[in-house]
């Protein structure tokens, strides 16, 4: 391992990137000069009404397509005359509209699902090459069928737990929904429902995410090559879309399973114009679970909640406005059963809500305006014999947002935007009574306006050579009103002193540019060469100690001492398709540095600590590797098997005595294996294999007696022993590898009624997988013992599904 | 956040009454050995004033023992300040000796010593191998307590007691570290024979009166000795660290690493200015 210096290319880029920039404008507004027409529209499944995003456009006599964005709005421009356009989109059957151009036309079309039987001529086009024809690399899309249909423990689909099945995602173990994208921490992904920042996407200290599956769309995430319309975190993207709502006839889904249920109402509120979806989702292992509990921890309940809401209105052919929420809680209480007056209440959660409007300007020039709340907080209650305190803390966002696409002509896509969030930081209020003191504290809120402006073009440039090109300005403000103790710069101690910042007083100001950059070159048909170069900044930052995220992890914004995170990453692949791009494949090679890391000092105060930064020590982490995909799309068998190579380390130089050391989650070896298997129409199977190199971990390398004292009678020392530990993460944790199985049997199919039962085993070979160490020193044998803790045997569930 | 952190822990195994151990044999390389100091003084009580010096012992050693480093020459120096200066007079130095090395080796005590509020002390540690250690401290002045009363739960007066106590915390920073003993003794040999310890400081109540009260009854009857002291703030930050270090454990947890306020060994040399109190809970 070598240290790595910061090294600082972005001026260098910024002054080609603006140059090419140039370059592709000259070229978009020249194109113009033929007659051509327009054809957009939205593209939308015919059963519920529901935009498909990423379905794909096509002109038969081969000039070109498009595919639909995220609103499933497309647009594509051709010179006048006949034409036939496949409109084709996985899962459904592909639709042929034969077309003369005469003028700027709008097309909405319908796609109907496989499985339906439709009168309309059905052809067999070319299958979806995206893979290798776009610029994109590290972004893959899974729909929220599929993740439905995954084994998992309990039977409880999740979106978090789908996404590590990817290379180059990695779990951060059972108990955990945070992720490890290419050597980046979990603070490091933007999750985003329906453009909402979600800070804490986990229930239950982190077995299951906030995502209800009944609720999910599609999940897409982007890992590496990031284009300019993404930002704020430096290692991924993570945007869970929540479905629309049917909008041609009122449907009821659920699920009952062991540990949780979930109903599903949607329906039209105006057939064909308007739709709502309403779904819940609530655990009931507090109920289930309290007979069975000894009578000391009776007392004890736990239970978490979800609501999702959504509306969707067409409100003309150029505008339809969406309305989504979530709210959602995790609920602890502990009553003390020796003592009626102990009592803690434990809650924490999620809300968010959006307003989105999509409007047409034109058929070449799409916009979507979003305004976005988000709020995380959390309260903890403990009353006890002769008072109580109460803790409450919470983070939140007002944002707004504008994404413009202008579909140039046939070969530039320009995308331009801005978006400006406002950050409400409060890291604690303590409240309460303790014997006749009351107790009033407040950790002092901070306040932060964050922007970003971008710009990029997505440029064809030849029928081999395509970019994708961007700029993407973002400036981070702290400012006032806020307090700050000054720190003597020797001993590092407050000195009591405070600095004040008026209302609006900038405190620390961060402008910031990130270029980003990919390239295409289509090597035949069927595989092409891709590279990409992103830069990123992080102006939020996640305060924990642990391994796994908590609910009590406070977000912390970038202040005069805490410098932006940096990270820039480098990024090769080769892309190649077989028979008619059934199969998919690629190899990416990737190399990613990051500066301005954060981690804690040893032994840090974290609980209301009005000057956490100063517990902070700061440092570089770098990452590289090597990750290998091959997908099979279609067919009975479907599935992908990944495999990474990585390493991930971090130099800090008040840890580890300033030598590199492994991250935690370092993984050098990394599979997944998928396989789901149509059997009939009745019956269908998955399997999953996933492998990892063991986590990193600190352990001690000796200990000693600490704390004396003289036990007259027994005329022995007394200590306590405290163990030492001397390098960081230098010790290997056993491999984590498992295999899961599941069977989906549907009972009844028909238009009113559908039923199935979800059968899985989770840890089929029933793996031991470390969860943690720990050591026992056994005082009759004199021997030090260690133990692993694992969570999972072999765990068999069911679930039941309906819809009607 | 102990507090979180342990419901939290106790939510984990309520929830996961799955989770299942088993033994495993670990390989770690042998440690490099390092000397540990654990140097206390106060101003009241002879029986605390001592210096133990260990050693570190390599994790995986089957060896539950103190580890003791005999023969060292330990001598601290009260000090007496002028201004901003410190100065340390050798006509104050005094010897701590191995006196009982037979019985307990590695203790260093002074019966004739006792520690003065308000003065700083120096250590100053030779080993036999010529390595060397120092260290420095002070005594503050003891807080004085205005209230204690205890009180019984009703109708069962003969199971729980609890108390409640009360001092003024000034308005400099101050650092507390509190140890209970139940024993119809006052002498407590060495900190470590207390049963229960609290580490403390003022930020959440300063420059007012500061309530303690014991929220593990003890029995009706029960003769308990209450020790509040008063520390540095370094001393603090070592035993706050150490306490950490101590209860550190469970699947979540960072390896803490005590904070030294010594140079050339592991440790602390804590100057207590003691405040005592023994209540017969009746």
């Amino acid at each position: 391992m070598v240290k790595f210096p910061e090294v600082n290319i972005s001026h260098f880029l910024l002054r080609n990137f603006l140059l090419i920039l140039l370059l592709g404008f000259i070229f978009a507004s020249n194109a113009m000069a033929q007659t051509r027409f327009t054809i957009s529209g939205y593209v939308k499944d015919s059963a519920n009404g529901e935009t498909l995003t990423g379905a794909v456009v096509l002109v038969k006599e081969g000039k070109g397509g498009a595919a639909t964005n995220a609103y499933g709005f497309y647009s594509l421009t051709l010179a006048e005359g006949s034409y036939q356009l496949i409109y084709s989109y996985i899962g459904f059957q592909t639709k042929l509209v034969q077309l003369n151009l005469y003028k700027n036309t709008t097309l909405n079309l319908a796609l109907a699902g496989e499985g339906i039987k439709v009168k309309e001529v059905v052809i067999t086009a070319e299958r979806e090459d995206k893979n290798v024809r776009s610029t994109e690399m590290g972004r893959i899309e899974i729909s929220g069928e599929k993740i439905k249909s995954l084994p998992v423990i309990f039977g409880e689909p999740d979106v978090l737990k789908a996404i590590t099945l990817l290379p180059g995602i990695k779990s951060g173990g059972e108990a955990s929904t945070g992720f490890y994208v290419r050597g980046g921490g979990p603070d490091q992904n933007l999750i985003l429902m329906d453009e909402a920042v979600v800070y804490n996407p986990s229930h239950l200290f982190g077995f299951l995410s906030v995502f209800n599956s009944d609720a999910v769309k599609n999940v897409d995430i982007i890992k590496g090559g990031m284009p300019a319309n993404y930002g704020g975190r430096l290692s991924s993207i993570l945007h869970v879309n929540m479905r629309e709502g049917n909008n041609q006839n009122f449907n009821y889904s659920g699920g009952i399973g062991l540990i949780s249920s979930r109903l599903t109402a949607e329906g039209p509120i105006q057939k064909g114009k308007s739709s709502f979806l309403i779904s819940g989702r609530r655990t009931y292992i507090d109920i289930l679970a309290k007979p069975f509990l000894p009578d000391r921890i009776k007392g004890n309940s736990y239970y978490f909640y979800d609501l999702n809401l959504k509306a969707n209105f067409i409100l003309s052919d150029k505008d339809r406005l969406f309305i989504s929420a979530y709210f959602g809680r995790d609920i602890f209480d502990y009553q003390s059963v020796l003592n009626s007056k102990v009592k803690f209440n434990f809650g924490w959660g999620n809300s968010t809500a959006t307003l989105r409007w999509n409007h047409v300007f034109n058929s070449k020039l799409f916009c979507n305006t979003s305004v976005i709340f988000n709020r995380y907080d959390l309260y903890n209650d403990a009353t006890f014999g002769s008072g109580g305190i109460s803790v409450r803390s919470s983070l939140q966002d007002w944002n707004m947002k504008s994404d413009f696409s202008w579909f140039a002509n046939d070969n530039h896509l320009v995308k331009f935007g801005l978006n400006y969030t406002f950050h409400t930081f409060q890291p604690g209020i303590l409240s309460g009574t303790i014997g006749s003191i009351n107790l009033d504290e407040t950790i002092n809120k901070q306040y932060a306006h964050e922007f970003a402006v971008y710009l990029m073009d997505e440029w064809k440039i030849s029928h081999r050579w395509s970019v994708n090109y961007g700029v993407r300005a973002v400036a981070f403000n702290l400012v006032g009103p806020y307090q700050q103790e000054v720190y003597d710069n020797d001993t590092k101690l407050p000195t009591g002193q405070h600095t004040r910042f008026k209302s609006g007083e900038s405190i620390a100001f961060y402008p910031r540019l990130e270029p980003r950059f990919s390239a295409n070159y289509l090597l035949n048909s069927s595989s092409s060469v891709k590279a990409s170069y992103t830069q990123t900044y992080q102006f939020l930052h996640l305060a924990t100690t642990s391994g796994a995220q908590f609910p009590i992890d406070l977000w912390v914004p970038s202040s005069r001492l805490i410098k932006p995170q940096l990270a820039y990453q480098y990024a090769l692949g080769y892309f190649r398709n077989f028979k008619q791009n059934r199969y998919e494949t690629s190899a990416e090679i990737y190399y990613k540095p990051m500066y301005n890391q954060i981690e804690f000092k040893p032994g840090a105060q974290l609980f209301f600590n009005q000057n956490l930064e100063h517990e902070m020590v700061f440092g570089n982490g770098l990452s590289y590797g090597m990750e290998l995909f091959i997908r099979k799309k279609t067919g009975r068998l479907t599935g992908w098997i990944g495999y990474t190579w990585s390493r991930s380390t971090r130099q800090f130089d008040a840890l580890n005595n300033g030598e590199p050391y492994y991250y935690r989650y370092d993984r050098t070896h990394d599979m997944s294996l998928l396989l789901s298997y149509t059997i009939n129409k009745k019956w269908s199977a998955n399997f999953v294999f996933v492998y990892g190199t063991g986590n990193a971990t600190t352990l001690p390398d000796s200990r000693y007696a600490y704390r004396f004292g003289y036990d007259a009678k027994e005329n022995q020392p007394k200590f306590t022993f405290i163990d030492k530990y001397s390098k960081v993460n230098s010790f290997r944790l056993p491999a984590y590898h498992r295999a899961d199985i599941s069977v989906t049997y549907i009972r009844k199919k028909t238009d009113k009624w559908e039923s199935s039962w979800n059968f899985s085993i989770y840890n089929i070979y029933n793996r031991a997988n470390p969860y943690f160490i720990y050591f026992n020193p056994d005082l009759v044998n004199k021997t030090v013992n260690a133990y692993m803790v694992y969570l999972f045997p072999i765990v068999p569930s069911i679930m039941w599904n309906f819809k009607f | 956040m102990r507090i979180n952190m342990f419901f939290i822990s106790a939510l984990f195994m309520w929830a996961l009454g799955s989770s299942c151990e088993k033994q495993i044999d670990i390989k770690v390389p042998a440690s490099i050995e390092e000397i540990v100091v654990e140097a206390s003084i106060n101003q009241r009580f002879g029986s605390l004033n001592y210096v133990v010096i260990t050693k570190t012992i390599d994790y995986f050693k089957p060896d539950l023992s103190l580890n003791a480093v005999s023969g060292a020459t330990v001598y601290i120096t009260e000090g007496n300040v002028a201004g901003t200066d410190t100065f340390y007079d050798v006509a104050n130095r005094r010897q701590f000796i191995d006196l009982a090395d037979t019985l307990l080796p590695g203790i260093y005590i002074n019966p004739s010593f006792m520690g003065k509020a308000g003065k700083p002390y120096l250590l100053e540690i030779a080993l036999k191998d010529g390595r060397k250690v120092n260290g420095k401290t002070f005594i503050p002045v003891p807080v004085v307590f205005d209230s204690i009363h205890t009180w019984f739960e009703k109708n069962n007066k003969d199971t729980n007691a609890y108390f409640y106590l009360q001092w003024k915390d000034g308005p400099e920073q101050n650092n507390y570290r509190m140890a209970l003993w139940k024993n119809v003794d006052s002498n407590l040999t060495g900190w470590g024979i207390a049963n229960r310890f609290y580490t403390f400081d003022d930020e959440f109540i300063n420059n007012t009166e500061r309530p303690f009260q014991s929220i593990n009854p003890y029995r009706y009857g029960d003769t308990l000795n209450i020790y509040l002291s008063q520390i540095g703030r370094k001393e603090f930050i070592f035993w706050n660290s150490f306490r950490n270090a101590a209860n550190n454990g469970g699947p979540f947890a960072t390896p803490v690493s005590v904070t030294s306020n010594i140079n050339g060994a592991i440790g602390s040399f804590t100057g207590y200015g003691i405040a005592y109190k023994q209540l017969i809970l009746r």
